[in-house]
C-alpha cells in the first residue's frame, strides 16, 4: 500500500512513499528529512500528555525555581518574577521575549494540542480544527524550555561562588512539564493529525 | 533517476506549507485539505532574509560592546559584557559553564549570521555544489537557533533570585539585553523564512 503522491517539504523531490507502520521511518532519499514516523496511539497520547502539562503549568509558574541565602539573607525566585523583574527595570523587550518563550508559548502550545487531540479523539469535527493545527506547526520552535532549563543551570553555578543555593519545588514541576513538553512533541504524529482532520472536514462539509 | 529525482514543481504540483496536501499549480489559491494559502516558494524569501540578516548585524554590534549586565553588590558597581562574562567565569574556575556560554552566546550567533550569509549567496550565486552540506548546514541553523537565548533566560532568573534587602546584592540588566535577544529572534526569523527547497531549485536550472 502506497501513501498518495508527496513532496519533500524540504527539497521539493516528488515522492511516491510506501505507508510505513509504528517504528519505521520514511526519509527523503535526496536531502535526508525525515517525512513520517507513525507512533503508536499518537492521538491519545498527546491528549494524555497535554492534560499533565495543564496540570504541571501551575507549580512551574509560580512555585519556586530556586533560592538563595547570602549573608543571613534569603530569597526565592519563580518563573513569573524573571520576566516580572526584567520588566519593572525598563527591558520591557527582553521581558516580553522571556514571557512568550517560557510561559505563554509553552502554555499555548499545549492548549492548542489538548484542543484538537480532543476533537480527534471523539471525533468531533470544528471549523478551526486546521488553524489550530497550523498555530502549533508554526508555534512549536518558539517554546524555549529546555534551554531555559540550562539557563537555570548556569545561573545556579554562578551563584554556588558565593551564595547557598536551594533547589525549589517549582523546579521540580518545571522540569515534568519540560519532560512532558519533549514528549508531546515526539508523540504527535503530524502526518496522521492532518489526515484525520481531513476526514473531519469532509465530514462537517458533508453535514453541512 | 531521472524522472524520479525531480521537484514536485516542475510536475506542476505545490505542496501546502501546513498539512502538506499536494495540489495542481494554478488550479486553487488555497489549499483544499486545510485551507491555507499555497505558495510554490516562500514568497520574498530571499529578500526577507536578507532584511532580516542585515538587522541582525547591525545590532550584534551593540550586543557585545554595551553591557549585557550589572551587578551591583554592597553597592559595587559590576558590569559585565557578553565576552566579560565569560572570562569571569574562567577566572572562577568554572571552564565547563564558561565554554558552554561561550557557545550559546558567541559561536552560535556568529555562525547563524555567517551560515546565513553563505546561504544566501549560494542560492543567489547558484552555486551548483553539494547541495547535501548546504541542506546540512541550514539545518544546523535552524537547531542551534534557539540555544542563544541561554544568556537572557540566565539573567532573567538571576534578576529574579538575586534581589536581596537592603541593596546588599542585585542584579540588573543592561543595555546590550535587549540588542542580544533581538539578534538571536532575527536570525530566527532570517533562517524561518528562508525556503531551503531554493538550495534544490537551482540544480534543475543546468
Amino acid at each position: 500500500m502506497t501513501h498518495p503522491p508527496d513532496a519533500c517539504p524540504e527539497c521539493d523531490l516528488l515522492l511516491r512513499p510506501s505507508r510505513p507502520i509504528v517504528g519505521e521511518k520514511i526519509v527523503c532519499p535526496r536531502c535526508g528529512y525525515l517525512l513520517h514516523s507513525p507512533r503508536e496511539q499518537s492521538v491519545e497520547r498527546v491528549l494524555a500528555l497535554s492534560v499533565a502539562g495543564l496540570i504541571l503549568a501551575g507549580p512551574a509558574n509560580f512555585l519556586p525555581l530556586i533560592g538563595i541565602t547570602f549573608l543571613g539573607n534569603s530569597h526565592e525566585g519563580t518563573l513569573w518574577a524573571g520576566t516580572a523583574g526584567l520588566f519593572a527595570e525598563g527591558f520591557w523587550l527582553v521581558a516580553a521575549l522571556v514571557f512568550l518563550s517560557s510561559i505563554f508559548v509553552p502554555l499555548l502550545n499545549i492548549s492548542l494540542a489538548l484542543l484538537i487531540s480532543l476533537h480527534l479523539h471523539f471525533n468531533r469535527p470544528h471549523h478551526l480544527l486546521a488553524h489550530w493545527m497550523r498555530w502549533l506547526q508554526h508555534l512549536e520552535e518558539w517554546a524555549m524550555l529546555e534551554v531555559y532549563m540550562l539557563g537555570i543551570i548556569v545561573a545556579c553555578v554562578k551563584l554556588s561562588d558565593t551564595a547557598d543555593v536551594q533547589l525549589g519545588f517549582g523546579l521540580y514541576a518545571f522540569v515534568a512539564l519540560l519532560l512532558v513538553n519533549v514528549m508531546l512533541t515526539g508523540s504527535l504524529d503530524g502526518y496522521l493529525f492532518w489526515q484525520r482532520i481531513a476526514e473531519l472536514r469532509r465530514k462537517l462539509h458533508g453535514q453541512g | 533517476m531521472g524522472k524520479a529525482e525531480r521537484g514536485a514543481l516542475a510536475q506542476g504540483l505545490v505542496r501546502c506549507h501546513a498539512c502538506g496536501h499536494l495540489a495542481k499549480l494554478r488550479r486553487a489559491r488555497h489549499c483544499p485539505v486545510c485551507g491555507g494559502v499555497l505558495h510554490a516558494r516562500r514568497p520574498h524569501s530571499l529578500q526577507h532574509t536578507l532584511a532580516l540578516l542585515i538587522s541582525s548585524y547591525a545590532l550584534y554590534i551593540p550586543a557585545n560592546i554595551f553591557p549585557i549586565m550589572t551587578v551591583n553588590q554592597f553597592g559595587v558597581i559590576e558590569r559585565h559584557t557578553i565576552i566579560g562574562g565569560i572570562f569571569a567565569l574562567v577566572e572562577k574556575d568554572m571552564a565547563p559553564i564558561a565554554a558552554l556560554v561561550f557557545i550559546a552566546s558567541i559561536m552560535v550567533p556568529l555562525l547563524k549570521l555567517l551560515g546565513l550569509s553563505a546561504l544566501l549567496l549560494n542560492v543567489r550565486l547558484r552555486w551548483q555544489r553539494h547541495p547535501q552540506w548546504w541542506m546540512r548546514m541550514y539545518r544546523l541553523i535552524v537547531f542551534v537557533g534557539r540555544w542563544s537565548m541561554l544568556d537572557i533566560f540566565m539573567i532573567s532568573i538571576l534578576v529574579a533570585v538575586v534581589d536581596l534587602s537592603g541593596g546588599v546584592s542585585q542584579v540588573i540588566a543592561g543595555p546590550a539585553a535587549t540588542a542580544f535577544a533581538a539578534v538571536v529572534v532575527l536570525t530566527m526569523l532570517a533562517a524561518k523564512s528562508l525556503d531551503p527547497r531554493l538550495i534544490w531549485d537551482k540544480q534543475n536550472k543546468l
